[in-house]
């Protein structure tokens, strides 16, 4: 096991070197926005362009970029969104407020995804595991900013329950921060719950078929016993790597909640880099999930070993 | 024992949860009554709004779609990212409403304006004569005598908001500041160009930049360059004003030795010559074996030359002109004569930065081509420096942006900021806001319930709310600068060559015909405009002349443009409108005008398609009197929407309603291009890539003149087809008869001096000639360039938007100089807590 996650490690830093590298090149590729030959800022704005580099060989600039974060971790200042700042404090800011509302809404809606998901398995072929099914299918076919705008409507305009917006501030922990953030991790949970619910439904039915199952209740267990001990165990050799996918995703935040509920996150960071090719930031933010996506795929594949003895077995011989 | 512990596990993590749930220590940013916001004395609120306890707080709640990330006045791109500006810094000079407090002779109260002194102690004193004799370096021509040199008092009592003083110094730090080269300050440019530019700032911020000079510049040819020594691999081709496309290198012109190719967006990728470089063009066209150098052409030498330093390296700030002459005394030298009045109502801002703090957030960075230099001042809390009425109290990346009063801005006690009021004429210190709330709101449609709500002050209408808010009491339209004209491809040579191209059919459609005059005639007579802008953009109206109703010719009357007889009969003559008809009566005649001649547009596409018969640009081989091709002109998109589907949709219904019985019925199309983004969508009108586009230009609503020098400029969308120095143009000023190029006309009406076709010189800038005449030029080149037909006036832009009952204007009448007074004059109905009641007491919920 060891030696299997060593040798999926070096293989990850040397993924993400490639990737990096593509990246870095490709991002440069893209046209630079073509300045209107009428404004007199159009010289000032070619002559930076010059003094940034842009107009150097890309693996010359790719060498300063990587000099400068191996030396000094100076991941370069932002040209366009947020000029002339730091991009690793603009994003380390940014992180928190996406994190907490993506965990939020993960912590709420694991448990309700799988207990649906269990109850559906649990009264299959009756209208209720069909009425979850169809609601389940509708959920996931409807994008996320729907509800949001409906979550919007109902629960802060018209009942208003809850802010229109999430609260400025770091005090993520306070009562009137956790009101701001309800709307924004209901609308996210909508997708999560069905998500949970589809998949734990239809694994779970699967094992309460099985012939141990049977041997489980013969053996003189209670359904809720069996089901608990033996079914759910079994169905969460699929169900936790997507936990921990849900779990990785806390990072990445979502460019239409955040834009919707006012969440000052880092949703859209990268969207809103390329659209304005502002470099120093995308590659941060390219970097950055590359690098949690790596590791979320070493993380899951290793955690099958921990969850199932029959896969850690299997990797020994 | 297990479910024990995992039950009391549970307990502690729900506690603890709870016990983290709770004030942390951190402020709520919005409606506070933050320390140190108190109104100064004399505020007074409106009347019978008094709060139940301490001062009342006046909240402006605004939002907007991104929240300003830099707003620091050297590097500032955007009008978004200028928006805390306007709450904290301010002007030598301000303007104000008149009333009994600023009189103006003649003009009722509030409508019209006086210039005040703001930062200034006083008006500004011309010292051209004493500095010209004083200071050489400063260039001030021999015959001038005024308008180039001024001196500026400031106030004693100017301070940031932290009490540090400002003096003269402060200026000139920021100016050489914005200018020093290394910085590469993208609001350089500002001050060493157009009409304000300071003396000698260019060479300062440039010194060492190299810039091409032609051989005709140089008075020399090619050959006698190469015979007096002169080497090829100095010489250097002009390849944007030859090929319209950049170097490599991103500049201009290129060595013509070097063979890197560049892309030339004019040209389909995989046709010919869809890549150039210079030493390409000057082996094909420019060089002696090229096509022109072979036949002696002027080109060679108007387009080939060197490159030369006029900016010399290591110049001194010293020479540039703005000096402290005095702890508190400013003296600014400008590069060309200015007059007083636009003086100050231009220098209302300037570039003033808090010097410590400026340089203490230098940053200079490593890059693949050596270094650049950047500042984060005015970025967030605690690099952002005020001088203006407000002062950021907080600020958070992305999210809101709060401002509170600035105790220590000299207007609260300087007795300057007061009107009286129209309605009570009582008297009222100005800024009753106490606050500014902006809050980052993506969604139109979040703006509009946070509206309803009570939690903004103001909503801009969207196409969907006009039919329920357009008459509200609250809602008020605002005219825009522009005017939007259908701009139509001209590029006759661009259009032959897409027709040549593989894959295009010349037997079913046709490109050649958009040039045709009568063509461009009917399509000019087939819109009805105001229909269109009910249709496509309610908050709009249709657009008649080339320059919009906001825009002032005397700055001293604030008399509008379109408002003179001359911009009227411009009007008239243009659409054949004949005064006389209505007795004389200039407005009742501009009042018929409709832009929209069904008949007329028949009977000029039926000609238009024997003008096209007979240049042989479409054919009619079965004698049925209908062209056999459909003229089909691609509209240019900057990114597809529900605005362009209506505009084009519109246009093709009217055109073809105004086409049937003609050769053209069911054979004209508007389709939309691919979206070109920005200003991929103009570059493609300009390169005759694209044939139609509603586009319009904005411009200082002082200066409408400025609009002479556009048109006819080589910014111009037609300037590649349309050329106004080739057009002669005959104006009669006093009495007199005078003939010019158009261009020439435009160049004069800036202050260029010019030589009219008798050979005498002319000069019609401001001061060198009344504003009558300025005004009958300015009337009879904006007649002229309509009448060219390459842009067809559609629309003229506009806005609307609700206003909160909480608030109301002091006037509500529109005026360009003075909005709807700002935040200045704006006043409350109700300040927070009594807001808040009254929200809670309309169910939370109000009606517009």
């Amino acid at each position: 096991m060891l030696k299997y996650t060593l040798q999926r490690t070096l293989y990850m830093i040397l993924v993400f070197f490639i990737i990096t590298l593509m990246c870095f090149i490709l991002i440069r590729m893209l046209p630079l926005p073509a300045l209107p030959p009428e404004d007199v800022h159009t010289e000032i704005v070619m002559m930076r362009r010059e003094a940034l580099g842009y107009n150097e060989p890309y693996l010359v600039q790719f060498w300063i970029f990587l000099k400068n974060i191996f030396t000094k971790w100076n991941w370069g200042l932002s040209e366009k969104l947020y000029y002339g700042q730091d991009v690793w404090q603009i994003f380390v800011g940014k992180l928190p407020a996406t994190m907490i509302v993506n965990l939020y809404s993960i912590i709420w809606s694991i448990p309700v995804g799988v207990s649906l998901g269990v109850f559906a398995a649990l009264k299959k072929n009756t209208w209720i595991d069909y009425f979850l099914s169809t609601a389940t299918m509708v959920v996931i076919s409807v994008p996320s900013f729907v509800y949001a705008f409906l979550i919007q409507y109902i629960f802060c305009y018209k009942l208003q329950w809850f802010p229109f917006l999430m609260k400025g501030g770091s005090d993520y922990f306070s009562l009137p921060m956790f009101l701001s953030m309800v709307p924004p991790v209901l609308s996210l949970s909508f997708g999560v719950i069905a998500g949970f619910t589809r998949t734990t439904r239809a694994e779970l039915t699967e094992v309460l078929t099985s012939e141990f199952m049977l041997l489980a209740r013969t053996k003189g267990l209670t359904k809720a016993q069996a089901t608990v001990r033996h079914a759910l165990r079994n169905c969460f050799v699929v169900i936790v790597p997507g936990i921990f996918g849900e779990f990785i995703g806390i990072l990445g935040g979502s460019l239409i909640i955040e834009g919707i509920f006012g969440i000052p996150g880092v949703g859209g960071l990268t969207l809103n880099a390329i659209r304005g090719l502002d470099y120093n930031i995308f590659m941060l933010s390219t970097c950055f999930y590359t690098a949690i996506g790596l590791a979320a795929s070493l993380v899951v594949d290793v955690s099958y070993g921990f969850i199932d003895p029959r896969i850690r077995m299997g990797s020994k011989k | 024992m297990k479910k024990t512990l995992a039950l009391l596990l549970a307990v502690v993590m729900v506690l603890a949860v709870l016990a983290g749930c709770g004030p942390q220590g951190t402020t709520e940013p919005t409606g506070s009554g933050t320390e140190g916001t108190n109104p100064p004395e004399g505020t007074q609120g409106t009347e019978g709004t008094q709060a139940p306890e301490g001062p009342s707080t006046y909240t402006y709640n605004d939002s907007m779609s991104s929240i300003p990330a830099n707003w620091n006045p050297h590097t500032y791109q955007t009008s978004d990212e200028s928006v805390p500006l306007d709450y904290t810094i301010d002007g030598f000079y301000t303007l104000f409403y008149n009333d009994e407090l600023h009189p103006v002779d003649g003009v009722d109260p509030y409508a019209g304006y006086q210039i005040v002194p703001a930062m200034a102690a006083d008006f500004p004193v011309d010292v051209t004569e004493e500095i010209k004799a004083a200071h050489p370096e400063f260039n001030i021509p021999e015959s001038a005598t005024s308008g180039y040199a001024w001196k500026f008092q400031l106030r004693d009592d100017l301070k940031w908001d932290d009490g540090t003083p400002i003096h003269a110094e402060d200026f000139v730090g920021s100016l050489e500041r914005v200018l020093r080269p290394e910085l590469l300050n993208y609001r350089q440019s500002d001050y060493y160009n157009g009409s304000y530019a300071v003396a000698n700032a260019k060479q300062y911020a440039l010194s060492g930049q190299p810039v091409f000079q032609s051989f005709v510049d140089m008075g020399t040819t090619y050959a006698d360059y190469l015979a007096n020594g002169g080497s090829d691999e100095d010489v250097v081709l002009d390849m944007n004003g030859f090929w319209s496309v950049k170097a490599a290198d991103k500049r201009d012109f290129g060595y013509i030795t070097d063979d890197t190719m560049v892309r030339d967006p004019a040209v389909a990728e995989g046709e010919d010559e869809d890549y150039v470089s210079a030493k390409y063009l000057w082996d094909n066209y420019i060089g002696p074996e090229g096509y022109y150098g072979s036949q002696n052409s002027a080109y060679t030498d108007t387009y080939a030359g060197t490159v030369y330093y006029p900016y010399e390296a290591g110049y001194s700030f010293d020479n540039v002109g703005l000096f402290a002459s005095g702890e508190n005394e400013l003296t600014f030298v400008f590069k060309n004569a200015v007059d007083g009045f636009y003086l100050m109502i231009n220098a209302l801002t300037v570039p003033l930065v808090k010097i410590d703090l400026y340089d203490s957030l230098l940053q200079e960075t490593e890059t693949a081509s050596g270094s650049i230099w950047n500042c984060t001042y005015n970025s967030n809390l605690q690099t952002c420096a005020s001088y203006g009425p407000y002062k950021l109290s907080d600020y958070q990346t992305d999210k809101s942006m709060h401002f509170v009063k600035n105790e220590n801005w000299y207007g609260w006690n300087s007795g300057i900021y007061q009107y009286v009021d129209p309605e009570d004429g009582q008297t009222y210190d100005m800024y009753q806001t106490t606050d500014i709330d902006i809050q980052y709101v993506q969604e139109a449609a979040t703006r509009k319930q946070m509206f309803l709500a009570g939690q903004l002050i103001g909503y801009g209408l969207q196409a969907e709310d006009f039919e329920q808010y357009r008459s509200s009491e609250y809602c008020y339209a605002t005219p825009g600068q522009a005017i939007f004209g259908l701009v139509c491809n001209g590029y006759l040579k661009v259009l032959q060559q897409r027709e040549s191209a593989a894959d295009f059919d010349k037997t079913t459609t046709d490109l050649e015909t958009m040039t045709v005059l009568n063509f461009r005639k009917a399509l000019a007579v087939s819109v009805d405009r105001d229909l269109m802008a009910a249709t496509v953009s309610p908050a709009r109206s249709g657009g008649y002349g080339l320059i919009g109703t906001v825009y002032i010719v005397d700055p001293e009357t604030g008399a509008l443009y379109r408002d003179t007889d001359q911009a009227k009969q411009g009007l008239c003559d243009f659409y054949s409108i004949d005064v006389a008809d209505y007795n004389g009566d200039l407005d009742a005649a501009v009042d018929a005008i409709t832009g929209y001649d069904p008949e007329t547009a028949k009977e000029l596409f039926t000609q238009a398609f024997q003008d096209a018969l007979d240049a042989g640009y479409v054919t009619d081989a079965d004698g049925d009197g209908k062209c056999d091709q459909t003229v089909t002109m691609q509209y240019a998109i900057s990114a597809d929407s529900d605005f362009m589907t209506k505009t084009i949709n519109y246009l093709n219904e009217s055109i073809a309603k105004c086409a049937e019985g003609t050769p053209f019925e069911g054979k004209i199309q508007i389709i939309k291009s691919a979206p070109l983004g920005d200003p991929g969508w103009s570059d493609a009108i300009r390169n005759g890539t694209a044939d139609c586009v509603l586009a319009g230009w904005s411009g200082a609503a002082l200066d409408p003149y400025g609009f002479a020098d556009t048109w006819t400029g080589e910014n111009a969308y037609w300037n590649a087809w349309f050329d106004p120095t080739a057009v002669e143009h005959t104006i009669t000023i006093d009495g007199e008869e005078i003939t010019m190029s158009l261009r020439d006309w435009a160049l004069c009406l800036q202050g260029e001096m010019t030589v009219d076709a008798s050979g005498t010189e002319r000069n019609f800038g401001y001061g060198q000639t009344s504003v009558d005449n300025r005004l009958t030029i300015l009337a009879s080149i904006e007649t002229a360039i309509m009448g060219t037909y390459n842009t067809l006036p559609m629309l003229a832009d506009g806005g609307m938007s609700l206003l909160s009952q909480k608030v109301f204007y002091v006037v509500d009448e529109y005026s360009p100089m003075m909005g709807r007074g700002g935040i200045q004059y704006m006043k409350y109905n109700y300040d927070d807590a009594e807001w808040d009641a009254y929200v809670a007491s309309q169910g939370g919920t109000l009606q517009y």
